[in-house]
């Protein structure tokens, strides 16, 4: 794993402007997200009953994912319907190692880490400010985080893997890029159907707005047991579709 | 299934059938097989029976789209067999075993595991981490490699800058680095120049002696299949249609020989039509074909007809020898 992380560090370092573009990327990012809460904010002290330090947990919460998501995620599994397409996955199957493991986690867009510390500082801003938190209920928050991040991979995974029948699946992971920056709002914010959406059909909510309320106290928190239960078995789902698509790969010719 | 313990491989009735879409050119044909995708079945390997001893080398001939790579892509393990059985070292290549993958190397002359962006020793050093090469071993191998592929200036530039032949030694090196008991080697070295080709020939020689490792070579230069291997196997149109050494497959598929001729004094081509089939004649240079058995009495019978300065006798090229099978084997499929 410290050799891939390194590995990519050095790959990107190569590219000088490169480097310098996707720290810059980043930064907007992080402006985007916090001047689209003040400006809310500035014209109404309250967001769908959400104060604005708690939507600012939720925020910091999104920045977090997001950064996994383009840290681990983007990188990798972009990466699987390239290597099929070019017929280089050969070499993750030919390795002794678990290639499931070794597709998720080869590459490392490290500089898109700037998206955690911004989202930790985000966190951290804002959890003085919100009397309703307890240490019970911010230990619960990580542990639903946690395994809405788990949940995001083994969808987002099983969505790459499909590359091993259609080849090029590069938009079927945009479409989920679209669908999830509408998490950096609390789920509350928009209208009922779009809120059902965002929990059910693409569980979006379950990643910011679902750990933000738990760490509010305001989350049953037998029912936030469920998270990990469900996170598990999306995780087995993603293995098991994984062995089955290597049934039918047919690796590109040469 | 057990192996006796000599035998690196046997495979029985190996069979891959794939689904291909068919598309018909143009943007129309892109729009009609996106609605409506007409599949149809391909037969890429139908019923390849081998079986290879522990430091035997093999070269597979054939043809483009004979099988070759779909095979070789089978006995490692990335493609599932439709049917049939492979034994390679006592695993089932499909199931991907640990210590399979760990005693087996997949070398593809048209695909590059080395990360593009790097110098080929962070490649070499993530290898080293994968397969779990301590560094003593490590350096040891790295060591040899260099002594025959000449790496150490080579080995600290980027990939990306490094010329076709430079960047197939340290692709070579860094699949062998966890010293494989068997070997394939798809084409490795296409596109490389005589030089470089002599040079990944003598590396692949040399770690088969050293090694006793067992390895299936493809290639469309013979002489990268005859430099290294003395047992031939020529896969069509997805089956075995020879198996043996290359003598012998010179000896079935091409029943003549050529005769060179140097005349002393000219000779019309009539004359010459009488002892063979006249190959070419120019001037005092004369090539004729005689059937392989009676060589000797008809090339006694020239010498004492003709006024001749030289005489020669060779097999024909083993171009022309595959040329001539890979035609003799297809046409009653034809007929």
């Amino acid at each position: 794993m410290w050799l891939f992380l390194a590995n990519s560090l050095s790959a990107q370092l190569e590219y000088r402007a490169n480097f310098v573009g996707s720290v810059l990327a980043s930064f907007g990012e992080v402006a985007v997200g916090l001047l689209g809460l003040v400006l809310f904010f500035g014209a109404s002290d309250r967001l769908g009953g959400w104060t604005f330090p708690q939507a600012a947990l939720v925020l910091g919460f999104f920045m977090l994912a997001e950064s996994f998501i383009s840290v681990l995620l983007q990188p990798n599994l972009n990466r699987i319907a390239e290597q099929v397409r070019l017929g280089t996955m050969d070499f993750n199957l030919l390795k002794p190692v678990d290639a499931q493991f070794l597709v998720s986690t080869r590459q490392v867009n490290v500089f898109r880490l700037s998206d955690a510390v911004v989202g930790l500082l985000v966190i951290g801003w804002a959890a003085p400010r919100l009397p309703d938190l307890t240490w019970g209920g911010a230990l619960l928050a990580a542990l639903l985080f946690a395994s809405a991040l788990v949940m995001v991979y083994s969808v987002w995974f099983m969505l790459s893997t499909t590359a091993f029948w259609f080849v090029k699946v590069q938009n079927v992971t945009e479409l989920f890029n679209g669908v999830f920056s509408a998490g950096r709002f609390p789920a509350a914010a928009f209208p009922a159907w779009v809120r059902t959406a965002l929990t059910f059909v693409v569980p979006v909510a379950f990643v910011t707005t679902v750990p933000a309320e738990a760490a509010l106290g305001r989350l049953d928190a037998g029912l936030a047991l469920w998270s990990p239960v469900v996170a598990l078995a999306l995780l087995a789902a993603s293995r098991l579709f994984w062995t089955f698509a290597l049934r039918s790969y047919t690796s590109a010719s040469s | 299934m057990t192996t006796p313990h000599d035998a690196a491989l046997r495979v029985r009735g190996l069979t891959k059938h794939y689904v291909v879409h068919e598309k018909e050119p143009g943007l129309l044909g892109s729009l009609k097989s996106f609605v409506n995708r007409r599949s149809r079945t391909v037969e890429a390997v139908r019923g390849v029976n081998l079986d290879l001893a522990r430091g035997e080398m093999v070269g597979f001939l054939g043809p483009n789209g004979a099988g070759k790579t779909t095979t070789l892509k089978m006995l490692s393990g990335l493609l599932h067999p439709t049917s049939g059985e492979v034994d390679v070292l006592g695993f089932e290549p499909r199931r991907r075993h640990a210590d399979f993958l760990r005693s087996i190397t997949l070398v593809m002359g048209q695909k590059q595991q080395l990360l593009w962006d790097l110098p080929a020793l962070d490649s070499f050093l993530v290898n080293q981490a994968i397969y779990e090469i301590d560094d003593a071993d490590f350096k040891r191998t790295m060591r040899e490699y260099d002594e025959v592929l000449d790496l150490s200036g080579i080995l600290r530039k980027q990939v990306r800058k490094l010329s076709l032949g430079e960047r197939m030694k340290c692709e070579l090196a860094a699949a062998l680095l966890h010293r494989p008991r068997v070997l394939f080697l798809d084409e490795p070295t296409i596109g490389l120049d005589v030089n470089m080709q002599v040079r990944i020939r003598e590396f692949v020689r040399e770690y088969n002696r050293r090694e006793d490792a067992t390895v299936i070579l493809t290639s469309h230069y013979m002489a990268d299949v005859t430099a290294l291997c003395e047992r031939i196997v020529v896969i069509d149109a997805g089956r075995v249609v020879f198996d043996g050494d290359l003598g012998a497959l010179v000896e079935r598929s091409s029943p003549y020989k050529t005769v060179k001729l140097q005349l002393a004094s000219p000779a019309s081509t009539e004359r010459l039509a009488r002892h063979g089939e006249v190959v070419s004649h120019d001037g005092l240079g004369v090539e004729l074909n005689m059937p392989r058995a009676e060589v000797g009495e008809r090339a006694a019978r020239l010498l004492t007809d003709l006024d001749v300065a030289d005489l020669t006798v060779e097999d024909p090229p083993i171009e022309t020898v595959i040329g001539r099978l890979f035609g003799a084997e297809r046409a009653p499929e034809h007929a």
